[in-house]
Formats: C-alpha cells, sequence, structure tokens
C-alpha cells in the first residue's frame, strides 16, 4: 500500500512539475475526481454519435534503444525525462503486437517480413546511421514514425474532416470522412502523407491511405522507423482507431506494400491522453545544423 | 516483505527509467557514445533554439589555453517540459558537463547532464540520442 502510495505520488509529482508551457487551462468537460484531475478510465466522449478522437495524445508504450546506442545509456549516463510523462496500460491480449519507435517490428514474430529490396533498403540506412531519418532532418515521417514519436500529437475531430496535427516536425494529416473514396492507387501525384479517408465501423474509426510517396521517391521518403524500415509508393495504410476510456487511444496499424513486404502486417499503438495540456510550438528548421555538422552538406 | 520493498524499488526505477528524453537528431551519425568527456567552464552563448538547443563553454586547459566547446542538448519544448526555462542557464554561468564526444574530433559533444558549479544544481541535459531522432 506504501509502495502505491509513494508510486503514485511520483507519478504526479513528475506529471505536476514537467509542465510548462501554456499555463494550466482546465479542459471544459472532461470527466474529473474530486482533487480536479482527469479521469483518464471515464467514460468515451461522444459528438454526432461516434467517439470523439479529439485531444493531445501521447505514445503510452516505450522500447529500449537498439544495441549501437546502450553504451550512452548504461552507467548511469542515463538522459533524463523530458518526454510528457506516460506509463504503458497494462497488456491486451487480444491486441495484434505492438508497435516499437526504433525498429517497428521487434514484436512481431519473426520481425518484419522484409522483401529482399526492402532489407537492401534497410540496410543501406542503417550504415549511414540513419542520417536521412526524416526525423533528424525536420521532414515529414511515415505514419508510424510519427505515431510513435515523443512529441505529442492533436487530433481534431470535425463532421466531415478528421485533422491530426503532429507537434514534431509540423505534420499534418486530412483525413476525409464525407464519404469520398480512395482516390485510385498510382493515379494522383504521390504526397507525403498521401490521401487518407475515413469511415465508421462502429465505435472504430477506419482510415485508409494510399498515393505515398515511398522510399523510391527520395531519401527522407518511406520510414517506418528510426531504423529506416522502408515503404514503397505502392503502399497502403489501413489505421483502426478507437478510443475505449476517456483516456486511451487505440491505433491499429496495417501496412500492405507488396514491393517492401512479402506479407501485409498489424502492429498496435497506444496513445494516452495529455489532458489540460496544448502541443508547444516546435519550429524545426530554425536553427538546423545536423546535416552541415556530419558534413553531409 | 524483503520481496515487496524490492517490487516497490523496482517499480519507482521501472517509472523513472520509462520516461526517456527526447532527441531529434540521428545520434550515431553525429556522436560516439563511447567517447565520453566531461567538462567545466563559463557559458559564452546560449542558442535556445529548435531543433536542438546548444550552449557553448570556455574551458581552461591544463596548460592554461582556453577552448571553447558546443554542446548540444535536447529541443526547447523538450526541456521546457522538464521544467527548464531559457532562463535556467545564463552566459557566464560555470557550468560541469558530462558528455559524448563529436565523432569527427571537433569540440563538439552532446550534453548528458549539466550542473551548475555555484549551486551544485543539476540541470538535466535531456541529451538528444535517448529517443533519438
Amino acid at each position: 500500500m506504501k509502495c502505491a502510495v509513494a508510486l503514485l505520488a511520483i507519478v504526479i509529482a513528475v506529471s505536476a512539475t514537467v509542465f510548462a508551457q501554456w499555463p494550466k487551462y482546465p479542459e471544459a468537460n472532461a470527466p474529473r475526481d474530486a482533487q480536479g484531475r482527469a479521469l483518464m478510465d471515464g467514460a468515451t466522449p461522444r459528438t454526432d454519435g461516434k467517439p470523439d478522437l479529439t485531444g493531445d495524445w501521447v505514445r503510452a508504450d516505450r522500447d529500449p534503444p537498439p544495441a549501437e546506442l546502450k553504451g550512452i545509456l548504461g552507467g548511469g549516463a542515463r538522459g533524463i525525462p523530458v518526454e510528457p510523462p506516460t506509463q504503458p496500460f497494462p497488456p491486451d491480449p487480444k491486441a495484434p503486437p505492438l508497435a516499437t519507435f526504433w525498429d517497428l517490428g521487434t514484436n512481431l514474430p519473426g520481425g518484419l517480413p522484409l522483401t529482399s529490396t526492402a532489407a537492401e533498403v534497410k540496410k543501406k540506412r542503417m550504415a549511414a546511421d540513419s542520417k536521412d531519418n526524416p526525423d533528424a532532418n525536420c521532414m515529414p515521417m511515415g505514419i508510424t514514425q510519427f505515431h510513435m514519436q515523443p512529441q505529442p500529437r492533436k487530433i481534431i475531430q470535425t463532421p466531415n474532416l478528421i485533422v491530426i496535427t503532429y507537434e514534431a516536425n509540423y505534420g499534418l494529416r486530412y483525413i476525409y470522412t464525407d464519404g469520398r473514396r480512395l482516390p485510385p492507387q498510382g493515379e494522383p501525384q504521390p504526397w507525403w502523407y498521401g490521401y487518407s479517408v475515413g469511415r465508421w465501423e462502429g465505435d472504430t474509426l477506419v482510415v485508409e491511405t494510399n498515393n505515398l510517396r515511398g522510399a523510391e521517391s527520395g531519401p527522407y521518403d518511406g520510414w517506418l522507423d528510426v531504423r529506416g524500415s522502408p515503404y514503397s509508393e505502392q503502399a497502403k495504410f489501413t489505421e483502426r482507431f478507437r478510443r475505449p476510456t476517456f483516456g486511451k487511444l487505440e491505433i491499429d496499424v496495417t501496412v500492405e506494400d507488396p514491393k517492401s513486404y512479402t506479407k501485409p502486417f498489424t502492429v498496435r499503438i497506444n496513445q494516452r491522453l495529455l489532458a489540460d495540456e496544448e502541443p508547444i510550438e516546435f519550429v524545426c528548421n530554425e536553427n538546423q545544423q545536423f546535416r552541415s555538422r556530419i558534413k553531409v552538406d | 516483505m524483503r520481496t515487496s520493498l524490492a517490487a516497490c524499488v523496482a517499480g519507482i526505477l521501472l517509472i523513472l527509467a520509462s520516461v526517456p528524453a527526447i532527441a531529434h537528431h540521428s545520434f550515431a551519425a553525429e556522436f560516439d557514445a563511447n567517447k565520453p568527456v566531461k567538462l567545466t567552464g563559463s557559458v559564452t552563448k546560449v542558442e535556445w533554439m529548435n531543433p536542438h538547443t546548444w550552449f557553448y563553454i570556455d574551458v581552461k586547459g591544463e596548460d592554461g589555453k582556453v577552448t571553447n566547446w558546443g554542446l548540444e542538448m535536447g529541443s526547447p519544448n523538450g526541456l521546457m517540459r522538464n521544467g527548464w526555462t531559457r532562463n535556467s542557464m545564463k552566459v557566464g554561468d560555470v557550468v560541469t558537463v558530462e558528455a559524448s564526444r563529436a565523432k569527427d574530433g571537433s569540440n563538439n559533444a552532446n550534453a548528458r547532464t549539466v550542473m551548475l558549479a555555484s549551486t551544485g544544481q543539476r540541470l538535466f541535459a535531456a541529451s538528444s540520442q535517448n529517443e533519438a531522432r
């Protein structure tokens, strides 16, 4: 019991002290306990009869960094928390394997089903220490990397359009829920964010995205994760969003890309609501020196 | 009892360990995790800017020669979430820094910890590798 109290105290202390951007401005409609804290287990908010996904969200799960960075994290030299504090949710036995930030398929049995073409691309990217990682170059990331980036994202849901803004690199996605169909694959010009349409299946928002730029488009294109697991212009992403409680968002992402993967695969990304918080401005190119420092440009 | 205490301590460590720092760059492309360096010097400049905060310190060597070092930290938004402000470290402050050196051998490094000499206060560096991009 004392332990539970101590753990709770730490969580509260961390939560209370680390946020210092906008002054606290409590959301009007959040369910709250007697102390005024937002109830993460509260009821899912709804709008137009559907779950309302609107809110600021931060990833709930983290995976350890890869071997090449182990040295720097060991020996008491661990970096310091600046990511919004969150904790994993209890494991869900019915969920697809949890997505992993560094290398997306770590929890997939056998890993990502890379084709030989994709394996070659990934090998080259890793051999170059991921210097073309779009995140490191202030460029838009792939859908999975954006969803798992430590900086939060804001979802804004309106009747015919859902917008996701990512604090990281000012990512911006438009998801049309007005009934339009996906453009035929290969027809419109491929875009960094592709073309996205959404529809509701019960309380699940199903978002399909195609006509993305891919690894063949440029060095920063087609990255699923930090280690450069690629996707191609042929890729189609299907995301299933659910908000089972006030404080939890589940996103199951299915990647279909026959050029890069021998079969489709699905991973789960859990997000936790950042109640009463707002994103912080992040103008990535303000003082970008990375490529000159590593003598690329 | 002993077991539950251990479990509690483990739980606390897990929480503390589960909130690593944010970062922007491909750390391995720029810095060498196996080249740690500890520096003490006076702050000459602070660039509180995206995508990474940099600060510069004058370090006096044993021969009396002064060298200016550049030190990278996390992004301002990440640092703010850890309680930093743009005034946490000022020009003229003497700091002790633990860092990883740049691969190219220049006098640049990625700061892991920053301690204010005047107070012993540990300012957190939020180095750029932990959630490295």
